[in-house]
Order: C-alpha cells, then structure tokens, then sequence
C-alpha cells in the first residue's frame, strides 16, 4: 500500500469519525466542510482536460448543473436515494463530456473555451425551460432530516462529499502517472507532433472528457438535498465556473495535489469571507489571488514548492 | 525585560477567572436578544435587500430605545447571501451553532427562503419569512409565516384583483395575452393569471416568455398587438418591466387593460425614470402613500427610513419592501412580548392564532402562514405628469382599486384612454 493509499484510508476513517460522532457539534463546519469538499471534486475535475490536456473548460457550472438535475429528475421520478442520484448523474454527464470530446474534433484552444460557455448557456436555457425540473420557477428537494448511523443527514452529505474528493484525486492521480495521462501531456505541449508520434490523440481527449464530466456530474448530484431547492441561476452560477479553473491554477496544474491545495486554500477563504467580510468580495479574492499567481507564479504553489525545495512529488 | 514563571502564570490566570466571573454576571443579565438572519447585499437583489436592512436596523433601534424585549437589548446579526441560494444553508447554520441566535428570519425573497427551510423544520424554529411565495406549498412546515401578503393562496390570489377589475368593466374583455420571465416570481405570476383567464372564459390569444436578459421588448409587444387582446397580463422582473413599458408607449399598444404582475414599478428609481408612461397601467403593489392605507405608525416609520436612506443608493421612498420588512421583526417582537418567551412553539403558537397591529396594517396568518387574506393592492398609475420623486410621495398617482376595501379611487378604462 503506497503513502497516498494510507493517506485517503486515514482521511476517509477520520471522516467518518468526525461525521458519526459529536466531536464536532457544530454543524456549521460540516456545511462550510461540504462547500470545500464540493470545489476539491470540481477542482480536480477540470484539471484533468484544463490542467493535463490543455483544453480550458468554462462550462463547468453546466457539468456541475446537469449532475443537480439529474439527481432532481431521479427524485421526481422515484425518489432515488443519494447513492443512487450520484452514479447517474456521472454517467449522464459523462455522456455530455463524451459530446463535448467530440468538439475538440474542430475546435482547439480559445474557440473550445468559447464552445464549452455556449454549452453551459444552452444547457440553461433547456433546463429554464423544462418544467419537469422546475423550470425557471425551481425545484424543491426535501431531505430526510437523519441517517443512520450519522444522525443530522447534513454529516452524511459531507462524508459522502469526502469519498467522493478522495475518489476524483485518486482518480487524478491514476491519469497523471499512467501510460494515458502521459498521452494528455503530449497533446497538451503540442497536439500535433503527438499525433504525428502514434497517440491516439482522438481517443484520449474522449476518454479524458468523459471522465472529467462524470467527475463534475457526480459533485452536484448531492447539491439538491444539500441547498433544498434549486432554480438555474444558483445551480449554474458563475461562481463554480471560476472557481472551477481559478483553484487548479493556484494549486498548479500539473500534479493531483494542485487543485486540492487550490480548493482546500480557496474554499476555505471563501467560506472564512462569507460569514466574516461578509460580502461579494470573496470573487473578488479569487480574481485577485488568481491575476497574482497566474503572473507571479504561472505554475502555482506546487510549482513554487518545486522551485525553492526542489520537489513537488 | 519581562519574565514570567509557572507561579507566577497561574496567578495572573487565577486573577483573569475571577474578574472574567465578576464581569460575567452582569453581563449575562444584559446579554441581547440575537435575530438572525440573511440578507442580499450584494449580487442581484442588493439594492432591495439593503433597502430591508435600513428598515429593520429601524426596528432594532426603536426596539432597543424602548426597553428591548423581555428586558434585554435585541441585536441583529446578519450575513450577505450574495443573492446565492448556495450560501443560505451555511449562513444558518453558522448563526445558530456559532453565533447561537434566538431568533430567525428570513432574507429576500423565494429563492433565498427556501434553502433555509430544511434547517429550520430541523430545528423545529418559528420562521417568519420576507417576500417568498408560495415556499410552504412543499414543505408544509407550520412554524413558517410569511410577510408577502398574498393570501392563502399564493400562486392564484397574487392575481386575482387584476382579474376581478377587467371582469367588472364593461363592455367585459373576451381575450387576453399572458406574457412573462423565464424566472421564478414571473413564472408562477403568469401561471396564476393562466388559471384565471382560463376560470373566466377568457381567451388566451397569446402566451409567451422570454429570456430574463431580453434587451428589446419591442417585438413582442408587436407580436402580443398582432393578436389584439383585450387584456395583456405581465409577469417581469423590474429591468424587463422597464423594457415592456417603453415598448409598450414606442408602439402605442392597444388594449384595455395592461399590467399586472410587473415588478418594479413600485420602486422610484424606476417610476421617476418612467414619469407619464405608467398612467393607465393597472399593478399589484403592497402599500402606496394613499389615506386608506395609513395605518397608525407608518408615516413616522416611513420618515425615519427616508432619512436613513438618503445618500445610500437605495429606494429613497421605502414603501414597497422596506415597510414589510419593519413588519415581520414587529410582528416577531409582538410575539416574544405576548409569549413573554423564546421558546418558538410558544411563538408559532402565538403567530397563528393572533392578529397583529403592524405599520403595514393588520397582519393574520392563514394555517401554512400564508396572510389569512389576500391583500395584494392593484393600483392604476393615474394623473402622472412629470418625473419628480414628490410626484410618486402623495396620494392620487398610484389608485388603490382592489381590495375594494381599500380602495381609493375608480379605474380609467380602457388603457388607450388611460394613459
């Protein structure tokens, strides 16, 4: 078993002791924990096409929002439980990052950003207006006020919240050093030259969108019975689209630990701002935290831990 | 230079816990009463949610000049919700498990009520909410009320004056164009106004919608004059509001009766941009400056809002949110005052069975806390000749046509005669 193994064994068991037991009776920090936890599953997500292949994708609030309503249609329809809500939300969006992996068939660099905004403005308008899903009125998901064995159901949403963080790093993690995250690189550095030295580019670029979907559809399958009601500004809101690329680019982009040291420093400031500052300015944070790593640290704190001790990995 | 050994800390520590003790006491008989809640200060509901705000921080002083509530001090503790339903979870919980409030209410509006809903059926808390509609319908939780006053049925009483004036006119309309936002409040006005054109046996000639950011409304109202209805039901957020009325006046639309559900039209940054093209215009509204609307308290309310609101870039008036919003914490002060308690069964307890004197006059609940009684004003712009703000702070421009009860003046029909 590797240090990393040992690592989400040890998170996951500490999880679940704080999240079954009193030891935090504050369930504020299980709310604020929740949030954080979300942007560390987004965060990642985004790297592995962003950060790995290259290919900037501001849709994520579409992703995130498609793996919402997914989980509100599985409510309506028969009243899923979570764990059932979040492997279909995956898929579903994963299937919509299948779809996107195919644009990349025609369009590199800044036209597929552009492409992927579009995509996240029509997934809008469709979900405005379906009425199934509320439409633009909103759908309303009740939670069950408990769960065994973890008493409030807030707890067992962040617990879940964090199997799911581990799981996208993991996932990360396992692209980054295999033969396949070695392809991404390539394509990454130059698209071209790689096709031309025998990576199945086409094949790569699908499977890292596929799986970069389902990872931003699974952290907002538990958003509905996290926030008890969503409409389409909140559940598309542009706050997950920046921070979405803005925690990978803080962290650094190009090891499993960049997003995750980026969420886990962001979200918490957000979280810290929201109740303290108190105001809007906590986008404001991200902005300027981000202008000042993307020009004084283009490679992010994992890049400035390699450049001043000389080790990152 | 300073040293200090173990004796010597234990001494210092021993003396801080006996003036912390000898401090505490009084201070803990003194201790506020703590209100909290969320509110939208900044993202797109800032200027309404900052314009509550003043009004209740009103309320905190004068309570607080007046003795506070079971003799202590009341303190509002609050905290920007960025009009970002994602934050309204966090931000209740951080008041009730870090900064351990009393009480609860709620920030502005539906979206912004319903994600605290789940914590407060959890807790088993009085809710007392401002501007939802409609939230109750799903959770049925019977400690939430609700200061919008409706009625008991939302969705349709929101509604039901401006479809019981076009009814009693004469000769009575046959056909009507139902138009409104993708967005929540537009969405369920027009949908209420569907049931009745349908309960009428109107025709319904026209029934569109359009993206909330829609920059011309020019060509849906030609395509709404296309069909020549009767009667033109809108539902819209205060930026479209403004596009339909200006389209409505570049175009001439020709039709009897125009309004409805528009949002906006209340505040006076948007009626004194507007002056003479809202005459004739028939909207629901919750209080206007008319005299049979002046209940005891809120001219002085009113006085002390339109003082504190000078310079801060809010609705300088006060009348639509602002008078509300004072009377949702009256009516959780009266609460406490009568229960003499904060126990929130006693409160929820009080809240359905009494009914309140407040500055937005007399409030009892219905059993979902909805108000008991519709009373969604529907008042007709009239004799509007300029755009001064003195024009929209005296009676006689906004007419109070239904509730009959308080109404104030007699509708101009048709709208083509009105305006």
């Amino acid at each position: 078993m590797t240090r990393f193994w040992i690592g989400a064994v040890a998170v996951i068991a500490a999880g679940l002791l704080l999240a079954m037991t009193d030891i935090i009776a504050n369930s504020f920090w299980f709310f604020a924990a929740y949030v954080v936890l979300q942007y560390v599953v987004l965060a990642t997500a985004w790297n592995i096409m962003g950060g790995y292949m290259g290919y900037v994708n501001f849709g994520s609030a579409g992703f995130f929002a498609i793996g919402a309503y997914t989980a509100i249609v599985m409510y309506n329809l028969i009243k899923a439980p979570l764990l059932v809500m979040i492997p279909l939300s995956g898929v579903v969006c994963g299937l919509m990052g299948l779809g996107m992996g195919y644009l990349t068939l025609r369009l590199r660099g800044v036209y597929f950003a552009i492409g992927t905004l579009a995509l996240a403005v029509v997934l809008e308008t469709l979900m405005v207006n379906w009425d199934y899903v509320g439409g633009a009125t909103g759908a309303y998901v009740i939670r069950p006020r408990e769960m065994e064995p973890f008493g409030d159901y807030v707890k067992f949403l962040t617990f879940v919240m964090l199997v799911l963080a581990v799981i996208a790093v993991a996932a990360a993690r396992w692209v980054e050093r295999a033969k396949f995250g070695r392809g991404l690189h390539a394509i990454r550095d130059d698209e071209l030259a790689a096709e031309c030295a025998g990576i199945p580019t086409l094949r790569l670029k699908l499977i890292a969108t596929t799986l970069s979907g389902f990872l931003m559809g699974v952290a907002g399958a538990p958003f509905p019975l996290y926030v008890g009601f969503v409409e389409p500004v909140s559940a598309f809101n542009l706050a997950y689209a920046v921070n979405a690329i803005a925690m990978p680019m803080i962290g650094g982009t190009t090891m499993w630990a960049g997003p995750v040291i980026g969420a886990l420093l962001l979200g918490t400031a957000q979280q810290i701002a929201n109740v303290t500052i108190s105001s809007e300015l906590n986008l404001l944070i991200v902005g300027l935290v981000l202008v000042l790593f993307v020009t004084l640290a283009p490679e992010g704190i994992v890049g400035l831990v390699r450049k001043y001790f000389g080790r990152g990995r | 230079m300073l040293s200090l050994n173990r004796r010597g800390l234990l001494a210092g520590a021993a003396a801080l816990g006996a003036a912390a003790l000898i401090a505490g006491a009084p201070a803990k008989a003194a201790e506020p009463i703590k209100v909290g809640f969320s509110m939208a200060l900044t993202g797109g509901l800032a200027g309404a949610g900052k314009s509550a705000l003043i009004a209740m921080q009103i309320w905190e002083k004068d309570t607080n000049a007046a003795g506070g509530l079971l003799g202590r001090p009341v303190k509002l503790i609050y905290y920007d919700d960025q009009t970002n339903a994602a934050t309204v979870p966090g931000i209740y919980t951080k008041l009730l498990d870090v900064d351990k409030v009393d009480l609860v209410v709620s920030g502005y509006g539906t979206n912004l009520i319903a994600p605290a809903m789940p914590i407060m059926m959890q807790r088993n808390l009085t809710f007392i909410a401002l501007f939802g509609l409609a939230v109750n319908d799903k959770f049925n939780y019977d400690r939430y009320f609700q200061i919008l006053p409706a009625g008991p049925k939302p969705i349709t009483d929101w509604s039901r004056g401006f479809f019981e004036l076009a009814m009693e006119q004469d000769p009575k309309p046959k056909t009507i164009a139902l138009v409104g936002a993708d967005a929540e409040f537009a969405k369920n006005a027009v949908k209420g106004a569907r049931i009745h054109a349908k309960n009428y046996g109107l025709e319904i000639v026209y029934d569109g919608s359009y993206h909330p950011k829609t920059p011309d409304f020019t060509p849906i109202v030609r395509a709404i004059q296309a069909r020549k209805p009767d009667v033109v039901y809108v539902g819209s957020y205060p930026p479209d509001s403004v596009g339909m009325v200006k389209a409505a006046t570049e175009i001439g639309l020709k039709t009897k009766l125009f309004g409805g559900g528009m949002v906006g039209l209340q505040y006076a940054t948007i009626m004194t941009a507007l002056g003479p093209k809202l005459n004739g215009i028939v909207n629901y509204d919750f209080w206007v400056p008319e005299p049979t609307l002046n209940f005891e308290g809120v001219e002085a309310f009113l006085a002390k809002y339109q003082a504190a609101a000078k310079g801060k870039g809010v609705d300088p008036l006060g009348y639509y949110l602002p008078t509300y919003a004072h009377a949702y914490l009256e009516i959780l002060g009266q609460a406490v005052k009568a229960t003499n308690s904060l126990d929130h069964g006693k409160l929820a307890e009080h809240m359905r069975a009494t009914t309140y004197d407040t500055v937005v006059g007399k409030v009892k609940f219905a059993p979902n806390g909805e108000w008991a009684k519709t009373r969604t004003l529907m008042v007709q712009y009239q004799d509007i000749k300029d755009n001064e703000l003195d024009t929209f702070a005296k009676a006689g421009t906004r007419v109070v046509l239904y509730p009959k009860e308080w109404a104030s003046g007699k509708i101009r029909y048709p709208y083509t005669e009105a305006k």
